[in-house]
């Protein structure tokens, strides 16, 4: 459903990406992991076409959308949860639907407003309140509600988990498993990479800019010390921090 | 009752500077450009106004004439100065569109001479209906009748429909409204196309109640709106509309309260100063964008 080749993308001489593959299938979920800087968020917003890049190829349900801006990504059926949320804070959350509807026809955007609803009954409680205004947890349900308006065959999460309570990350997880089973292919970025590899069908480590390892969620926890140096901590902080506890501890 | 009648007469002029305030905080909420060639639409619009009048000897054909000029110049404008140079530094744009206005000003003036140009016929000018005891002037009303029903119009459009709420989602973030499909070029398209109709028929309806049209009719008016929207918070919709009401208010008091020492004109240059010097961030608190 989503194939990337190469993607390469480079702020100045910044390199946020480079040569990164992946490739997502309808009815899975891909977790993109790494420490802080690794470039999920450069290769998410790349994907989404916000981002240009100097390099590679995106295919989106057959269709080569590299040269293609957001908006045409939007109707071929592209859609993302953005990190920081990024809802439309001034606008009521039923509004913020409506320009997540935006390419739908009246009655699709009808339908999946409903949908949306009812996934998140929470949201249709406050319809009219100010999307600035709510709590976090609210307002990543609405950036998940928003996406959803778009009826998307590809949904690009960045930071799903994010600053929400146990509880939330818990009703979050268990709807995109449920998006996952309707035929959406998934993208998730998440921190909280052992709540991502519960739910991952398929996981690829950035570091760097760089795929360093792509395999299954088994895979990917069976090496210990490679789990600790790229997706511990920030890049290896984990392994540092315990190296300077011991200095500590034998010198006092 | 004196009293009632000059703030009757200020909230007339304020419903027009209504019209035209509002364009311009529309375009710089969107592009953060001071679109100072607004007032040129304004004078191209009564313009049309006059000319199509006399030609046809209908305003009902000389209004929608006015308004379509002043939309398809409006167009051109961003299309040709501003599209060019929104990459540049923000005093960029605003060196060009002062550049444009000097440009349309003199472009009048060459085109349809410099006295300006009177209706063949206006039997409108000395009519006065009796509202509620007070006597007000046949195309005041309509001026203010008209202004209340297009901006009414458009805050329901802005607030209820499909298109106003991807236009407010592309005011506050941009980026995010073109990841849901839409167009931010379509977007500022209708922001100049609809901003400059305000423009056309404010131009036609200042035209009519001064019986004529003339080359530099749109300066005063273009320093008079750049004020109100520094008063109502650059940018800001609501602002805008209460500075317009606002300065037509102070105006209409201040013509009689210091009519000594102050020319009407200039009030409106005393408040963006006082407000400049006070409180730069606008009357009205913006609202988090
Ligand atoms: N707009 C930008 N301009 C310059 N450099 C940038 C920009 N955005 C990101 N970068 C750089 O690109 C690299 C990758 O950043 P990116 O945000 O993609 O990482 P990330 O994996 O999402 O990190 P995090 O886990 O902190 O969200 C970083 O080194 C970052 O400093
Ligand atoms: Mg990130």
């Amino acid at each position: 459903m989503l194939e990337i080749e190469d993607l390469t993308c480079t702020y100045g001489s910044v390199v946020a990406a480079s040569q990164v593959c992946l490739s997502v299938k309808a009815g899975e979920i891909l977790a993109l992991v790494g420490s802080n800087g690794a470039g999920k968020t450069s290769t998410i917003m790349a994907t989404m076409g916000h981002v240009r890049i100097t390099g590679g190829s995106i295919m989106l349900d057959g269709v080569d959308v590299t040269r293609l801006g957001p908006r045409h990504r939007a109707r071929l059926g592209m859609a993302v949860v953005p990190e920081g949320r990024r809802l439309f804070a001034d606008m009521t959350v039923d509004e913020n639907l409506t320009v997540g509807g935006y390419t739908r026809t009246k009655p699709a955007a009808r339908q999946a407003r409903e949908r949306a609803y009812a996934l998140f009954p929470r949201l249709a409680e406050r319809r009219r309140q100010i999307a600035g205004s709510m709590s976090g947890g609210e307002q990543q349900m609405l950036a998940i509600g928003r996406a959803l308006m778009v009826s998307p065959k590809v949904l690009l999460i960045d930071e799903l988990s994010l600053g929400l309570m146990p509880k939330i990350i818990d009703l979050c997880m268990e709807t995109i498993v449920r998006l996952k089973r309707e035929g959406i292919a998934i993208v998730l970025v998440e921190q909280n990479t052992d709540r991502a590899l519960e739910v991952a069908d398929a996981v690829v480590v950035l570091a760097s800019g760089r795929v360093v390892k792509a395999g299954t969620p088994e895979m990917i926890r069976a090496d210990d010390t490679f789990f600790q140096t790229y997706i511990g901590l920030d890049g290896g902080q984990a392994v540092r921090n315990q190296v300077e506890a011991n200095v500590e501890q034998r010198s006092s | 009752m004196y009293y009632v009648e000059l703030a009757v007469q200020g909230l007339i002029y304020g419903s027009m500077y209504a019209l035209m305030a509002l364009g311009l905080t529309l375009i710089y909420g969107l592009l953060r450009v001071l679109h100072i060639a607004h007032a040129a639409v304004f004078t191209l619009g009564a313009y049309v106004g006059v000319i199509t009048a006399n030609a046809t000897g209908s305003l009902w054909i000389a209004f929608p004439a006015a308004i379509l000029a002043a939309v398809l110049a409006g167009i051109a404008i961003y299309r040709l100065v501003y599209a060019p140079l929104l990459d540049r530094p923000p005093l960029v744009p605003l060196i060009a569109s002062v550049g444009l206005l000097i440009l349309l000003e003199d472009l009048f003036r060459i085109v349809f001479g410099n006295q300006g140009i009177a209706f063949n016929e206006n039997p409108y000018v000395y009519m006065t209906v009796t509202i509620g005891g007070l006597s007000i002037g046949v195309l005041q009303l309509a001026m203010f009748v008209g202004s209340v029903a297009s901006l009414s119009a458009f805050a329901a459009f802005v607030a209820f429909s499909r298109t106003g709420a991807a236009w407010r989602a592309t005011l506050g973030n941009p980026q995010m409204a073109t990841s849901f499909g839409v167009s931010v070029a379509q977007v500022r398209y209708l922001n100049f196309a609809i901003g400059s109709a305000f423009a056309g028929l404010a131009g036609v309806l200042i035209a009519l109640l001064n019986n004529y049209a003339e080359p530099g009719m749109g300066t005063i008016v273009s320093y008079k709106t750049l004020a109100i929207i520094v008063l109502g918070g650059l940018g800001s919709m609501r602002g805008a509309l209460i500075g317009s009401l606002l300065l037509g208010v102070i105006e209409s008091y201040g013509t009689v309260y210091l009519s000594g020492g102050v020319d009407r004109d200039a009030i409106a240059a005393l408040c963006l100063i006082a407000i400049l010097m006070f409180r730069p961030e606008g009357l009205a608190k913006r609202i988090a964008a």
